[in-house]
């Protein structure tokens, strides 16, 4: 019997946005009975979107245990031949023992800082590569667990005023760049934006709490995520990825992905109308990997023309012979393919200090897909038909296997609520323009977001030229808009819009931008790649859509040009020096005249001149003489 | 002359009691700064270099908390990299550098002089993590290890700036005066990389460089799949002694076995040594053990004479009431403090937020002011028709 399974998970559907699954204990069970039918009906439409949400439902619902520790893998095959694969790590430590210090499942370092900083609630984000949503469906949490491209970090900061809010972002940033070996204090003032309408607390705050809680959020759009950061990372954990799920993680898989995410969130969670709080911390990694990359061994994974006798031909063809092949069709064929072919080896077994009753591994096939687990672990089906997770035996390692098959079934694809993309348009060195296309699939409603973009300084946004085109047409969609200019050197632009699309429709905002000249020191040593700008946030409610980061080119200027300069100076100087010199000391005169001022001339009249005075004081030295 | 002599008996008696102490002056602690100054890909094999020597010291004991390791490009994420998350400096691929496991503290456009030179001196903020800090002493010893593309007298950094032979030896004078550092190995793989040290004045510094001037130095091979140079000759050939000879921590090799094992035919440069700056010169210098300075030891001090438990327990007990003294004091200025904020909340709803984006409004009466600047400008020509007009009949 599955943990997740419909009959112990009741379902509150505030709206199609707000989805909040809470795990019932065990012995509640007779009590949800009742609402068994309700729940299906539920079930049915939000199926697939509660897939992953259904450990958030553990995760939001306050648990009297005063410390506790889950961890669940969650694998989703997408089509073609990809695989989505969440890991999700989540402990809880009562807030009173985190504040004195008893950290218990809660990682020391983290809190350390966290108290240090005066830190209420932090989320920190790593990504690398782009979401595919037109194939593989909508995101995993529904993008509220994945950041932009590079590094995102925001916090609520306890402080009284702005100045020492700032101070304590700065701790803040330059602590966690050591612990995660990022360089996160180069979020400084010119990356750090103050959000109103993005960005709500996922915690719960006291009221007392909340008015003196800054929100302050940054990004590092060029930060390469790799192995030093994935190390911190697992590191935090309890089992620190010697056992349990997180032993599946390796640097070498992880950085091969499609796309991935690492994502960690700190949070207090009340219990409603009492002061019993908890300060959770959840920890995931989301990864689309490639089947067949992941299956070529790590030494050799240079692909390589495939023997004539392995080559998969389609033998139905007239023309097919023995140097004639026409590649037989792999879609309908599931591909094989196993947790060592995908991780590099099979998982090793179960970390003891995680809650049992959470089943560590779930995969999200149909129930027709063959899966061959490894001894010892118990299969618990779904009743939706396309879920199935393991328990596993604690110390034995679990392997799983899905073999070769045809089958037509395939788990639904859940619709995005918006598909967003943004680029650059226009031309030039000095100017140019963005364009974000936001569409809306839903045929029936429409979405309400809020759409922000933190821009750096070098990019200056004219605002009259925000313009927002829905079909083609102009029409005032904008409902209310936050805007701070860029300083030079200061602050980057920050903008936030919020409009509503209606169903089945598509919104093209538009703005022009100047470019900056920067200072000759003021460029990074690989000017000539360009700079990155961060991912526009869509935030519809609780989930967030990011679209890809962007590369701006800049006017970059040679950069042997002071040689040059110095160069060009010191010529035009000697020159300008030898005229004025020849002005100075040289007399210019008609060629008549010149015999007058010739040289030779004046060095005769200086001669005689000599001759004459010598010849007096000769004659004076005669006449001395003879005297 | 007999008084004399007695005169002289403290100072000869401060002299024996102060020997012993100079005799054990070893060091208590070991470093390593690895520095890799070069960017983009075709420089490899620099990040290469580092990353075999971090193993290396790492292998032999020095903890990632004492090593501060500076990449200045990302190798193995980069999307050029065939082997996602490695990074190999040999073309047999046996060993990957990256692995598991590894700490980097700057990287990135971190790498900079002036955040090189800021970490050898300490001059840093107060918000700089530990993690990021070279929080060595006296009785530190530390191996400088720096490679990337050089000149005479200059090692550049990502392309961008340089650091001078000069500016390290004033950085390293520095370190001296302030203490943080007991001994210091530096070696250097560039190219003319004998002239990088050639401008030391610190005492207590044995440095040792892949090249003399005018010469280059080559890198050792390249891997085909990886698709560039993975090794220089000198690290290639300092890594073979390290690899083969230094297998343990016991190892009793000396700087001497190290520096005779370079083969300048194979190294296809003249590697150079400085002992001058060293007390006792090349003697003493040779016989420093390779793991004094790539290993890390646990030579522990004792100040006082053998203690007894008695005493450490009395210590503990005085510990214990003071540690509840401070405990006690903190509470109740806590509590002082706490009473004092009661009627705070009614202040702290004040809390000053002026750092916000501002609303934008949309205009309505953006017709009227139209109109108005319409009329200001007709108003304007028709002034300056008439005054022409006035002139023309002239």
């Amino acid at each position: 019997m599955s943990n997740f399974s419909a009959s112990r998970i009741r379902l509150s559907l505030t709206s199609y946005l707000n989805v909040a699954a809470h795990q019932t204990q065990q012995h509640q069970q007779p009590q949800c009975a009742q609402r068994d039918r309700d729940i299906n009906l539920a079930l049915a439409a939000m199926r697939l979107f509660l897939s992953l949400l259904s450990l958030a439902g553990v995760l939001f619902t306050p648990t009297s245990a005063s410390s506790d520790y889950h961890e669940q893998l969650n694998l989703r095959p997408l089509h073609p031949s990809l695989l989505l694969a969440s890991f999700n790590f989540q402990s809880n430590t009562s807030l009173a023992s985190f504040e004195q210090q008893n950290f218990r499942y809660f990682p020391r370092s983290l809190g350390q800082i966290l108290q240090h900083a005066n830190t209420r609630e932090l989320h920190l984000r790593f990504s690398l590569g782009r979401w595919d949503a037109e194939s593989w469906g909508a995101r995993p949490w529904g993008g509220a667990r994945e950041g932009g491209t590079g590094v995102e970090l925001w916090a609520w900061v306890e402080a009284e005023s702005d100045e020492e809010a700032d101070g304590r972002w700065l701790t803040l940033t330059n602590a966690l760049s050591g612990l995660f070996c990022a360089s996160l204090n180069f979020i400084d003032s010119t990356r750090t934006i103050r959000p109103v309408m993005s960005f709500e607390p996922v915690g719960d705050h006291s009221n007392t709490t909340i008015s003196d809680l800054h929100l302050l959020h940054g990004t590092l759009p060029r930060e390469v995520v790799c192995t030093e950061n994935l190390t911190p990372f697992l590191k935090l954990l309890p089992c620190k990825g010697k056992a349990g799920i997180s032993s599946l993680l390796d640097g070498h898989k992880l950085f091969d992905a499609s796309w991935q995410s690492m994502s960690i969130d700190v949070q207090p969670i009340c219990e409603a109308g009492s002061n019993n709080c908890q300060l959770q911390i959840t920890q995931t990694i989301d990864m689309v990997l490639d089947i067949q990359r992941s299956k070529r061994p790590r030494d050799n994974p240079i692909p390589r023309p495939v023997a004539e006798s392995e080559l998969k031909c389609d033998t139905s063809k007239e023309y097919h012979s023995h140097d004639t092949c026409f590649p037989l069709d792999a879609a309908a064929q599931e591909e094989e393919w196993s947790l060592a072919h995908i991780f590099g080896h099979s998982l090793k077994g179960t970390c003891p200090l995680a809650d049992e009753s959470t089943d560590p591994v779930c995969i999200d096939v149909p129930h027709a897909r063959h899966v061959y687990a490894s001894e010892g672990a118990h299969e618990h089906k779904d009743e939706s038909g396309y879920k199935r997770c393991f328990s596993l035996a604690p110390d034995k390692e679990f392997e799983m296997i899905l073999p070769e098959q045809e089958i037509s079934e395939k788990a639904p694809l859940e619709q995005p609520l918006l598909y967003a993309e943004r680029s650059f348009i226009g031309y030039g060195q000095e100017s140019g323009g963005v364009q974000a296309i936001l569409t809306n699939p839903s045929l029936t409603d429409s979405v309400d977001f809020v759409y922000m973009e933190t821009l750096p300084w070098f990019m200056k946004l004219y605002l009259h030229t925000l313009k927002a085109k829905i079909n083609g047409l102009d029409e005032d969609i904008i409902k209310e808009m936050y805007y701070r200019p860029a300083l030079d050197r200061k602050r980057g632009t920050q903008l936030e819009v919020r409009a509503i699309i209606p169903a089945n429709s598509t919104v093209v905002l538009t703005y022009d931008f100047e470019k900056a000249i920067l200072r000759y020191t003021e460029y990074p040593p690989d000017a000539n790649r360009g700079f990155d700008v961060a991912p526009a946030v869509i935030t519809i409610g609780n989930i967030a859509i990011r679209t890809t980061s962007l590369l701006l080119p800049l006017p970059t200027p040679d950069f042997s040009m002071p040689y040059n300069v110095i160069i060009l100076t010191s010529t035009v100087m000697a020159l300008s020096f030898g005229f004025i010199f020849n002005l100075l000391v040289r007399r210019f005169v008609a060629l008549d005249e010149a015999d007058q001022w010739d040289v030779r001339a004046v060095r005769l009249k200086a001669l005689a001149a000599l001759k004459r005075l010598a010849s007096r004081f000769g004659k004076g030295v005669k006449v001395e003489k003879k005297e | 002359m007999k008084l004399f002599n007695l005169l002289r008996l403290p100072a000869v008696l401060a002299v024996m009691l102060a020997a012993p102490v100079a005799v054990t002056a070893e060091h208590t602690s070991n470093w390593a700064v690895l520095v890799s100054t070069s960017r983009f890909w075709f420089n490899y094999r620099h990040l290469a270099n580092v990353l075999s020597l971090y193993r290396t010291v790492k292998r032999l004991g020095i903890p990632d908390s004492q090593i501060i390791l500076m990449l200045p490009d990302d190798m193995a994420c980069n999307p050029r990299n065939a082997f996602p998350g490695t990074v190999y400096s040999n073309a047999d691929r046996a060993v990957d550098l990256y692995g598991d496991n590894i700490e980097v503290d700057y990287r990135g456009y971190e790498v900079t002089v002036e955040n090189f030179i800021r970490l050898l001196t300490d001059r840093v903020g107060e918000e700089m993590p530990r993690s990021k800090r070279l929080l060595t002493d006296d009785r530190s010893n530390i191996l400088v290890y720096m490679t990337g593309h050089g000149g005479n007298e200059f090692l550049k950094f990502q392309d961008a700036e340089e650091i001078s032979a000069f500016d390290l030896a004033d950085a390293f004078e520095q370190m001296w005066e302030k203490k943080r550092y007991h001994e210091l190995l530096f070696m250097i793989d560039t190219c003319q990389a004998n002239t990088m040290y050639s401008k030391f004045y610190s005492p207590n510094i044995i440095a040792t460089g892949s090249s003399e001037i005018d010469q280059s130095s080559y890198s050792h091979h390249a891997d085909n799949d990886v698709g560039v140079a993975v090794i220089d000759r000198y690290t290639y050939y300092n890594l073979d002694f390290l690899e083969t000879q230094v297998r343990e921590p016991s190892s009793k090799q000396t700087l001497a076995d190290l520096f005779d094992s370079y083969d300048e035919s194979k190294i296809h440069s003249h590697p150079g040594v400085r002992w001058d700056l060293f007390p006792g010169g090349e003697q003493a210098g040779r016989e420093r053990l390779v793991m004094d300075f790539f290993g890390n030891v646990q030579n522990v001090e004792v100040d006082s004479t053998a203690g007894n438990a008695t005493e450490f327990e009395e210590d503990l007990l005085a510990l214990g009431k003071k540690i509840a003294e401070i405990r006690e004091r903190a509470e109740r200025q806590e509590a002082d403090e706490r009473n004092a904020s009661l009627p705070e909340p009614l202040h702290s709803t004040h809390t000053t937020r002026k750092l916000r984006a501002t609303k934008v409004e949309a205009d309505n009466r953006s017709w009227g002011k139209t109109a108005v600047g319409v009329l200001a400008l007709s108003g304007c020509s028709l002034v300056w028709w008439l005054g022409s007009q006035m002139d023309s009949p002239a």
